[in-house]
């Protein structure tokens, strides 16, 4: 049952979205429902991945003083940016994970932001400076979040894997077949 | 097949999901932009209700979780407010000592002002500024000469005690030559002055800190703690100050005297302020130094 994997995560996040500013402000800036957000998107599964953006932005803009549904906006917006060049570029090297996730917080701050000026709510923090801790914070805590659920997710990965080894293995048997057919 | 073609089908209509939840979530942002006032939306008040038994939860344990945190991450910064309140405790501490050594500075004073009126000379209060430099000797120097009305052999004196006597004179300093100095010596009385017969003088043994008194009759009776004070004798000390008390003797008999070892009552080590007493002695008669048979009225 992914889903119930999938909604686990995603309820695990954004309490921990929820909690931690409680803790100790700069945790606030870890942006734990965007990890699971990409980290799906990265799955290629459209669908899950606009759905969780969808719940995950909605959830932490109704806890937070900001408009509600710009949030929800960003990350929908972010997972299918995320989806649609997952579909068109291989990103399964775990490197490729850390640019992603950056680029991920910055177009996710970006978008939010932009809705909150757009509609006459300009967030208090200022812009870059809170981009920028949200940038490191997300992305350095992200590259081993999303190895905890690529454990989470293991039996999907490890069916990834083996199709994929299973297409190089079938690719090299055509391109080996060939020159002894001639 | 039919999982390739559903990948198709979900890659074809990624799209119009998107644009629908998109659309959504434009929808919800634009009403709630709308209500400028209050804010209140219903899933802002679910999210919030079902939210908050975990966040009061961190909240509660954010007392000693974010301490800690707190204390881990803000440890540069606790190490340089460490080093601020060290400092802060050095200025108190150095403060604190301060106020010590003024408290201490005003008894020393009192007690050498109750000094000049138990004794009725007049005085000069100094404080000691040096100590002898060639560590050879026994002599300090204080801040008040001849300017001051300062003489040679004028005695040097603390509220315990004699210092000594003043041996070299400028303007503005003198040096005092120290009680406990093998050269320095006094006219003392074991006892009171008309109360004892135990009479003698008193002279330093240099580094042991000690004096020495001679002389005193076997036949007297001296114990360890009796006071020894001056008796004017010598022409320095005035009468009745007091030299220190015996630390320990060695009784005499009658045809050998005490060897007594006395205590100065002036901690000489710790000498910080003196009064040096403007006490000229009493001129005695110049010793007649003609024959007896001479005829004095007919020169």
């Amino acid at each position: 049952m992914p889903q119930l994997k999938i909604a686990a995560a995603l309820a695990l996040a954004i309490i921990l979205q929820l909690c931690l500013g409680n803790i100790w402000f700069p945790l606030s800036y870890i942006d734990f429902p965007l990890m699971v957000v990409v980290y799906i998107a990265l799955q290629r599964h459209a669908w899950h991945a606009l759905i969780v953006g969808t719940i995950a932005g909605l959830a932490v803009d109704a806890a937070s003083r900001g408009l509600i549904g710009a949030g929800g906006f960003s990350k929908t917006l972010t997972a299918y940016l995320i989806y649609f060049a997952a579909t068109r570029v291989n990103l399964e090297n775990p490197l490729l994970r850390i640019p992603v996730l950056a680029a991920a917080s910055v177009i996710d701050s970006a978008i939010y932001v932009f809705w909150h000026r757009s509609l006459g709510y300009p967030p208090t923090r200022p812009f870059m400076q809170t981009m920028s801790y949200r940038l490191i914070a997300t992305t350095v805590v992200g590259t081993f979040a999303l190895y905890l659920l690529d454990s989470l997710f293991t039996e999907r990965a490890r069916q990834r894997r083996s199709f994929a080894s299973r297409r190089k293995g079938a690719r090299r048997g055509r391109g080996l077949s060939r020159p002894s057919r001639r | 097949m039919a999982a390739i073609r559903t990948q198709k089908e979900i890659r074809q209509r990624a799209p119009i999901w998107l644009g629908i939840l998109l659309l959504t979530n434009l929808i919800v942002m634009t009403l709630d932009a709308r209500d400028s006032v209050t804010r209140q939306r219903l899933l802002r008040v679910w999210i919030q209700a079902l939210a908050s038994p975990a966040q009061s939860v961190t909240s509660g344990a954010s007392g000693a979780g974010s301490n800690l945190i707190r204390q881990i991450v803000n440890f540069r910064s606790t190490a340089q407010e460490n080093e601020v309140l060290k400092q802060q405790l050095a200025t108190a501490q150095l403060q604190l000592r301060n106020a010590e050594q003024a408290a201490a500075e005003n008894t020393r004073l009192q007690a050498l002002l109750n000094l000049k009126e138990q004794t009725g000379y007049e005085q000069v209060t100094a404080r000691v500024i040096a100590r002898d430099s060639s560590t050879w000797f026994n002599t300090i120097t204080i801040n008040r000469g001849s300017s001051a009305g300062i003489a040679l052999n004028m005695p040097v004196v603390t509220g315990t005690g004699i210092v000594g006597r003043v041996i070299a004179l400028s303007p503005w300093t003198a040096q005092v030559m120290m009680i406990t100095d093998e050269k320095a010596a006094a006219g003392a009385i074991v006892g009171q002055l008309g109360g004892s017969g135990a009479l003698g003088p008193v002279r330093g043994l240099g580094e042991s800190g000690l004096i020495e008194m001679r002389y005193v009759s076997g036949l007297e009776k001296v114990e360890v703690g009796d006071y020894i004070l001056t008796t004017g004798q010598d022409g320095i000390y005035p009468p009745g100050l007091t030299v220190g008390e015996v630390a320990q003797v060695k009784s005499g008999t009658a045809t050998q005297s005490h060897e007594i070892l006395i205590r100065p009552g002036a901690k000489l080590d710790q000498l910080e302020e003196v009064a040096v007493l403007l006490y000229h002695p009493p001129q005695r008669p110049a010793p007649d130094q003609t024959l007896p048979n001479v005829d004095k009225s007919k020169k």
